[in-house]
Formats: C-alpha cells, structure tokens, sequence
C-alpha cells in the first residue's frame, strides 16, 4: 500500500498555526525572562500575526484544508478575528489584573493562546472529528484558566464546576457524533448534508432525532442556553475576571460557531423545515430565563454571567432562520458583543483590583463622582448591552431581529425586544448605584483607596469605548466585514 | 443430537461474560458505597469493552483501551483517591440528595436510546475489514487524518501545561 | 453472516451510556462524577467501533475517531484530577455539595 502525500494546504490554516506556535513560543520564553508581562506582549505580537493573515486569507478563494477536514471560508476567517479581538483585549486586562505577582505566568498566556486557537479550529472545521478537538483544546485550556488563582478558594471551585459539567457535556456530544457516524456513515458535514438530501432520511427519523438533539445538547453547554446554564454564574463568578471575559465571549461565539456551520452545512434545508422551531424554542426560555434570573443578582460578575446568557439567546434567534443573512447578524452580533461585554468585565476588573473591592453591585455606589471617566465608560456598555441606540448593541440587536422578521418569525423578535425591556432594569441598575447613590465606605472615617486608572486595562477600556460608539454611529464597516462571512 | 463442538456459540458465549463484565462493573461504579471499590469495578468494565474490540475484529484498538484506559485513566484515578484518603469514603453516603430523582430520568434515557437503535434500519454491510488494520490505521493518521493526528498532540501539551501547573505542591500566601 | 447482530452492541452501549448518567448525576463526589463520565465515554468509543465493523468495515475512520476519544479522555482526566487534588489540598474535600463560596 502506497502512502498518499494528502494534500494539506497549511496556508489555510496559518491564523491557527500563529497562535498555537506562539503558544509554544511562551512557554519557552518563560523559562528565561523574569517579567512575565513580556509573555503577554509577545502572545499579542502572535495573535497581530493571525489577524493579518486572516485578513489576507479573506482575499482568497476559499479551499480545503486538510484532506476536507478544515476550511478556511470567509465564515471562518471572520470568526478568527472575532475570537483574536477577544483574546487580545482580555490579554491587555490580564496585563493589568494579574498583577505582578504571582498570578502573572507564562502558562496563562500560553493556556488563553491554546484556547484561542481551539476556537478558531471549531471554526473552520468541516469533520466533526476536528470539531470535537477543537471543542476539547478550547474547553482544557478554559477549565485550567478558570482555576488558574491558586490562592483563591472560589477560582478552584470555578475550575471543578466548569471542568465537571464541561466533561459531561463534551461526552454527551460525543454519543450523539456517534449516533450520527453510524446513521451517515461519515463525520463529515457536508457528507451528512449529502445524506439528508440523497434521501438517506429525513431530520424526523428518529436516529437523527436522536443524534442531534444530544449535539445541541453538547452546543447548549458551552453557549450556556436554558436549561443548561446552571455553571455560568458560579464558574463567572470565581474564574479570574480576565479569565471570564474571556470566555464569556470566547466560549461562546466558538460554540456558535461550530453549531451554525453545523446546522447551516449539514442539516441546512431540513433544518428548517423540521428543526426551527426546536431551536425557537430554545432561544426564547434562553433569554427570558437569563434576563429574570439577572434581575435578582447582587453580585456584578453573576449578574453579568446571567445577561451573557440572555445574550446567548437574543444571539440564537439570529440562527433560527437558517438564512445566510441570519448567520451574518450573528457574526455582528458576536463581534460587537465582544467589544461592549468585555469592556464592562475591564471596569470589574479595575474596580476589583485597584481598590480591593468585592464585585458586589453596591460597591459601585459612587462611583461617577469618585471616578467620572470610569463611571460613564460603563455606563456606555451597560447602555449597549442594553441595546439601546447609538451604540453597537442596539444594531446587533436590529440585524438579529430582522433576520427573524424576514423569515416569517416575527413573533420571536417580539419577544427578543421585550426581553430587552427587561435586561434595561438590571443593566440600568448599575448605572443608577453609580450616579445616584452616595458612596458608603467614607462615613466611618475611612479612607477612600484612590482608583488609578493606568496600564493596559485602560487601552482595553479606551478601545472597547471607542469602537461601541463608532459602530453605534457608523456600523457599515462591520456590515461589510461580516457580509464576507459565507460558507466556502 | 450428537455433540458437536463446533456447534457451540462461542462468540454469543464470550460477549455475554464480556456484558457481564462491561455492565456488572459500570454497575458497581456507580453504585459501591466506597469510592475506591467503586474505582475498581472500573477497571473491571473498562477490561469488559476490551474484550468487545477483540470481539469486533479491533485488536489494536483492544491494546489501546488496556493501555491507556486501564494502564493510566484509571491508575490515575486510584492514585487520586488514595492520595485523597478523605475521598474513599468508607461507610458514607456517596450519592448527593437528587439520585433519586436521576433514576427515572436515566431509565427514560435508557428507554428511548434501546427503542432507537432496535427500530432504525442501519445500513449494515457485509463486508469483511480488508487487510492489516494497524496498517491502515497508520496510514489514515499520517494521510487524511494527519491535522487531528497532529492537533491531539497540542491538546496533549495543554492538558500538560495545566496539569503541572495546577497539581504542583507550592502554593503561595492566602488572600481568601 | 455475523453471530452477534449490530443491535447488541448498540443495546450494551446504550445500558453503558445510561449508567454512566446515572452516576454522574446522582454521585456527589467529583472523581465519582469523573467515572460516569468515563463510562459514558466508553459507550460512545463501543458505538463508533461497532459502526466501523458493521457499516463501514472499509473505511478505518471509526476506529481512528475511537482511539482520538481515548487520547482525549485520557487529558481530560488529567486536568480534572489535577484540578480535583488542588482543590482538595485547600478544602480537603471533593464533595461537589460542600463547594458553595460561590453562592450570592
């Protein structure tokens, strides 16, 4: 038997390769160099590199890599660079976060490296094989990070939590791979796809009935839809913020990712003929159970964690459809989230560490007339992530709704607005704790910590701010970087 | 009837002591009072699947579950159990207070997987696996599925980096 | 003509995949919850093999996803441990009750 030289295209696969090699590239640098804040400057040096090539991969036709098991399509590349966003600005909150202590190591960066290049894998992978590996880097990556602050008993128990249900859902997903494996007799998607529409059967027999639902099962996890959500507020929580920025956005849009091409790719038009409503379904107990579940937080890190579940299902209504369109909102979606959502995780990250504060809510009493910059540029994302105009949320919100409007489904976008009432009080909430209320720690003679504001936490801060509004004013460029975005 | 050893149904014989093996230890995972116990019915289901793979013309795969599964997964964790003598817990109460409400759930589950795969018509073929397995596993892993061959490799090194990282001995000062 | 139907195996695996459930949700000590899973793993590694030797005997390509889910059972697990016996060396405990800090 002969070997077969497979053909393997790594160009197209280059963004993947920066990051990972740049993972390794830590890791050695971090036997020699003793400010370990080097180490984060390089892994954004690693992940400027996948940017660019993702953008130069965006001009070129789109082709298979890998024996057919990754594609580097414009759906994938625009992913890369939502995932690269993420990770580079919950980098620069690291920088500033992690102190320099203890807590500021090579392994993390090395670990959110790792974990960025997983997500871009759940992108770009066609064979359910790659998808499930990429699940598995993102996810092992994620549960070490979560439990990375050793002397925080709360970041351990984070890590179990995470790591526990985690495990549980990767294995549902598995069975349902298998289930599916046997029924198609492949694991690629697009030789699924071709066996649902060959007549191999429909998505009402009950093997892909089945199958499928312990995907979404798996999926439902990782983007923390009802009624799989319970981890995310513990796991937000006592994760290092940084680490929860992260993954609040990161986890999420990977696991968007792979379930769109997913459904897009291989179930496509019986997707929507018998699987809508499944999903509907889902989209709509998502955002009304994180938005009621929000309202009664007290802690700012777990009601943030709820509202990124409400976030999740404002996001699938955006897939409902199944229209290309839909997916494009989608991609906004996540890109402006990534903006706005880890922008309100820097400001608990300054808070938290400057001052030494709880993440408590009313902790945040105050806060404008002790540090007026701070207070609005929260009060900006607490706005956006309303998706109240003119900031970027308020048209991710629009181009997702629409999408469903389009489709006949105007219903869900009904509810999806009245859910945004509802998300309006406990995001407005925080605003009202920092401009109306008195701050409570002065009476009793104490002495005010001053906040500083300084180091990279606040080029986080300032570019967060900066692209809510200019995409709140002006969202055409977005538009058109995500209209790139189609399936190759 | 004459006795006719060929017409004994080995096969049928061996799969049922490997069930009994493969489901009686599962069993006694889930359900022995003492972890450590609880660890070795493990390793007795995990011996149960090996025999399937042999059953199923997969002897590489057989190697592979015996060294892996049952040569570290699970030396791993009696490590884990006896280094954490608290955990054995001999004599407590293992389940937490919903077990009984996971009951009927697990039996639905159950239920609805058996009634699937017993009505779905699979598309079974008769073939014979062709040639040396272990041959064409080494060429499926360097030929089309050269990127998950090379991808386990990192998952490899970040299960690595975290696992040293987090299992090490010194931990600094407490800052509740 | 085989002696043992595809069916069996399907129905082993499914008995396997349900015990494992059963004692990841119903053990409250996470290496007890990390044996379910295990379990539930090996159901799905019984399936792809049995699809292999049933459906598609020519195309190895099950038992190469088999193999990839041992190798990735087998980091998995040590994550988990390694994130267990730290949290047990603070809290000498690994009952997932008892872990309740983070509660408002």
């Amino acid at each position: 038997m002969p070997i077969e030289i497979p053909t393997l295209n790594i160009a197209a696969l280059t963004p993947f390769l920066a990051v990972t090699v740049t993972a390794f590239v830590v890791m050695f640098f971090e036997l020699f160099v003793n400010d370990k804040r080097i180490l984060g400057y390089l892994s954004l040096l690693g992940l400027a590199v996948a940017a660019i090539s993702s953008v130069m991969l965006l001009g070129v036709s789109p082709a298979p890599a890998f024996q057919e098991m990754a594609i580097s399509d414009g759906y994938a590349l625009v992913l890369n660079l939502i995932f690269i966003v993420t990770a580079a600005l919950s980098i620069l909150i690291s920088l500033s976060y992690l102190g320099d202590r203890a807590l500021q190591r090579g392994e993390y960066y090395a670990l959110l490296l790792f974990s960025t290049g997983g997500m871009m894998l759940m992108g770009a992978a066609t064979d359910l094989i790659v998808v499930f590996m990429g699940l598995e880097i993102m996810s092992i990556a994620l549960y070490v990070l979560a439990a990375f602050n050793r002397r925080k008993m709360g970041s351990g128990e984070a890590g179990m939590k995470y790591f526990i249900l985690g495990a549980f859902a990767s294995a549902f997903f598995l069975y349902g791979v298998a289930l599916v494996y046997g029924a198609t007799g492949s694991t690629n998607l697009s030789a699924i796809g071709n066996w649902f529409t060959s007549g191999g059967g429909d998505l009402t027999d009950p093997i892909a009935l089945v199958g499928l639902s312990l995907l979404l099962v798996g999926f439902a996890f990782k983007i923390a839809a009802v009624p799989f959500q319970w981890w995310t507020p513990d796991v937000y929580q006592g994760a290092p913020t940084s680490v929860t920025a992260f993954m609040s956005v990161g986890a999420k849009a990977a696991g968007f990712a792979a379930l769109v091409r997913l459904l897009m790719v291989s179930f496509g038009q019986a997707f929507t003929l018998d699987w809508q409503i499944a999903v509907a379904a889902l989209a709509v107990v998502t955002m009304t159970g994180g938005n009621i579940a929000a309202l009664a937080q007290k802690d700012i890190k777990r009601m943030l964690a709820f509202s990124s579940i409400a976030h999740a299902g404002y996001i699938l209504v955006g897939v409902v459809p199944g229209t290309i369109d839909g997916v494009q909102a989608v991609l906004f979606y996540l890109m402006g989230y990534a903006f706005m959502n880890i922008g309100a995780f820097a400001v608990v990250a300054v808070l938290e560490h400057r001052v030494a504060i709880s993440s408590a809510i009313e902790e945040y009493a105050g806060l404008a007339a002790r540090k007026p910059l701070l207070a609005a540029a929260m009060l900006l994302f607490m706005v956006s992530l309303t998706g109240l105009p003119p900031f970027v949320g308020f048209w991710g919100k629009l181009y997702v709704f629409r999408a469903a409007v389009e489709a006949n489904m105007s219903w869900l976008a009904v509810v999806g607005v009245i859910n945004s009432a509802i998300s309006a009080f406990y995001y407005l909430g925080v605003v009202v704790q920092m401009y109306m209320r008195p701050a409570a720690a002065t009476e009793d003679g104490e002495e005010v910590v001053p906040i500083s504001l300084s180091g990279p936490v606040t080029i986080t801060l300032a570019v967060a701010v900066i692209i809510t509004v200019i995409l709140g004013i002006w969202p055409t460029p977005l538009v058109n970087l995500t209209s790139l975005a189609v399936f190759g | 009837m004459p006795f006719d050893p060929s017409q004994i149904p080995i096969v049928q014989i061996v799969f049922f002591v490997m069930t009994a093996c493969a489901i009686g230890g599962a069993i006694g995972v889930v359900s022995s009072p003492n972890l450590f116990h609880s660890a070795l019915y493990l390793v007795l289901s995990l011996f149960g699947v090996a025999g399937y793979y042999v059953l199923l013309s997969a002897g590489f795969l057989a190697v592979v579950q015996l060294m892996v599964y049952v040569g570290a997964i699970a030396i791993l964790i009696l490590f884990a159990i006896m280094f954490a003598r608290r955990l054995m817990g001999q004599g407590e109460n293992q389940n937490n207070q919903q077990w009984w409400l996971s009951l009927p759930i697990v039996m639905i589950l159950f239920a609805v997987l058996v009634g699937v795969v017993n009505t779905v018509s699979w598309p079974v073929s008769g073939a014979e696996p062709t040639g040396d397995t272990v041959m064409e596993l080494g060429h499926a892993f360097l030929g089309s599925y050269l990127i998950p061959f090379e991808v386990v490799s990192i998952l490899l090194s970040v299960a690595l980096i975290g696992g040293i990282f987090l299992a090490r001995e010194k931990v600094e000062a407490e800052e509740a | 003509m085989m002696p043992i139907p595809l069916s069996w195996w399907l129905t082993v695996s499914a008995a396997l995949f349900s015990i494992g459930v059963y004692g990841a949700l119903s053990r409250k000590n996470a290496i007890g919850i990390l044996m379910g899973i295990e379990l539930v793993l090996n159901a799905v590694n019984i399936n792809l093999v049995a699809f292999w030797r049933y459906i598609a005997p020519t195309d190895i390509s099950g038992q190469v996803f088999a193999i990839i889910v041992i190798t990735v059972a087998a980091a998995e697990a040590a994550v988990g441990l390694a994130i267990i016996i730290a949290l047990y060396r603070r809290r000498q405990t690994a009952v997932v009750d008892d872990l309740d800090l983070l509660k408002n």
